[in-house]
């Protein structure tokens, strides 16, 4: 029973291995210089993608066990920050976009067999579902970093387009 | 019985409308398509600058994915300089006032992440090293730092990297520069007369 567990223990210390001599290499380089520390963790926290930079903050989603969450982390911490009544176990997050403030995260998702937007204020610990009109399937999102504009990539009439929305 | 008096209703006349504003906070505004001026073609990777004002989106131009700058408002398109050739483009991000794009292009065989410059013409190549490729990016909107997603032992992951020797910070007007840019970045001078031009 053990076994697996080394080996997921193992492969981390070699991914984390590989990105310490990756981001060695790297700081010999041109324009891009890793930031090392932070590297470091993201490459201990396993699979993460869709990242959203703004200011002091990161969001991206996080897989492990079949299943998506999203995370926001402060990055003057290098620490993730909760976010209660955002992930739920039956949900797969696809896209993830935070504001500036780390105020707003958009998210669209996939629950119980639909894609839905969704809009997450941090402050209140809410979450509100957006809909599409015209009737649409979105696929990625984001929020401008001062939180008032969203654009949303969905798929409508058999095309790929954009909505754009002003939040208040 | 006692009555209420119309004074002490008219005092609670703000609670009532706090809670109403409370209660539908998130009133949106949609924005019709159609300022955008591109018809009924197929748009992809959408992104934002930092203030809302310009719109960067990936479409189709010859059979090939090409990023497209505008306004969001008016739909006028923005000129880029240097992306011709490089295409398929994708996954754009923009900085505050959208003088930086940041996003993917073709080179040869390789996925290369760039950054236009849009108030100085430069064109910045942000190779990694070990020949690894970039899936995604995002540029944070000051252009301090940049997210690369990419793969790697067939892990999908995520690394930041420090733009500050590279790029001059692209503030939100008013906003002073709380962590200078390190040596190297030169602020002001021709810097600043491009930056009036371009806004």
């Amino acid at each position: 029973m053990r076994r697996p567990a080394a080996r997921r223990v193992l492969r981390r210390f070699s991914v984390a291995g590989g990105l310490a001599g990756a981001l060695a290499l790297a700081g010999c380089g041109g324009g891009l210089r890793p930031l090392i520390g932070l590297n470091l963790q993201l490459a201990q926290r396993g699979e993460v993608r869709a990242p959203s930079l703004a200011g002091p903050w990161l969001a991206l989603i996080r897989s492990g066990e079949g299943r998506g969450r999203v995370e926001l982390i402060a990055l003057e911490r290098n620490a993730p920050v909760p976010l209660p009544g955002l992930n739920r176990p039956d949900a797969q997050p696809l896209s993830v976009s935070v504001d500036q403030r780390g105020e707003h995260l958009a998210v669209v998702r996939q629950l119980e067999g639909r894609t839905e937007l969704v809009l997450y204020r941090r402050s209140l610990q809410a979450l509100q579902p957006i809909a599409m009109q015209p009737a649409g399937v979105p696929r990625q999102v984001q929020i401008s970093a001062d939180g008032r504009v969203l654009a949303v990539e969905l798929s409508r009439d058999g095309r790929w387009q954009v909505d754009l929305m002003e939040l208040p | 019985m006692r009555r209420r008096s119309p004074l002490r209703l008219l005092g609670a006349l703000p609670l009532l409308l706090a809670i109403a504003s409370c209660a539908a906070p998130w009133g949106l505004r949609r924005q019709p398509s159609t300022p955008l001026g591109l018809g009924q073609e197929s748009r992809q990777d959408p992104a934002l600058s930092g203030d809302g004002r310009l719109l960067a989106s990936v479409v189709e131009r010859g059979g090939r994915n090409t990023v497209l700058l505008q306004e969001r408002r008016s739909g006028t398109v923005l000129p880029l300089r240097h992306l011709r050739g490089r295409q398929p483009h994708s996954s754009p991000s923009l900085s505050w006032n959208g003088r930086y794009l940041a996003l993917l292009v073709q080179q040869g065989p390789q996925r290369l992440a760039v950054v236009e410059d849009r108030a100085t013409g430069q064109l910045h190549p942000l190779p990694l090293p070990g020949g690894r490729e970039p899936e995604r990016l995002s540029l944070a909107p000051d252009a301090r730092q940049l997210a690369l997603q990419l793969v790697e032992g067939g892990q999908t992951r995520v690394e930041l990297y420090d733009l500050r020797g590279l790029l001059e910070p692209d503030l939100p007007p008013g906003q002073s520069l709380s962590n200078p840019a390190p040596p190297g970045v030169i602020l002001g001078g021709a810097a600043v007369r491009h930056l009036e031009r371009w806004r």
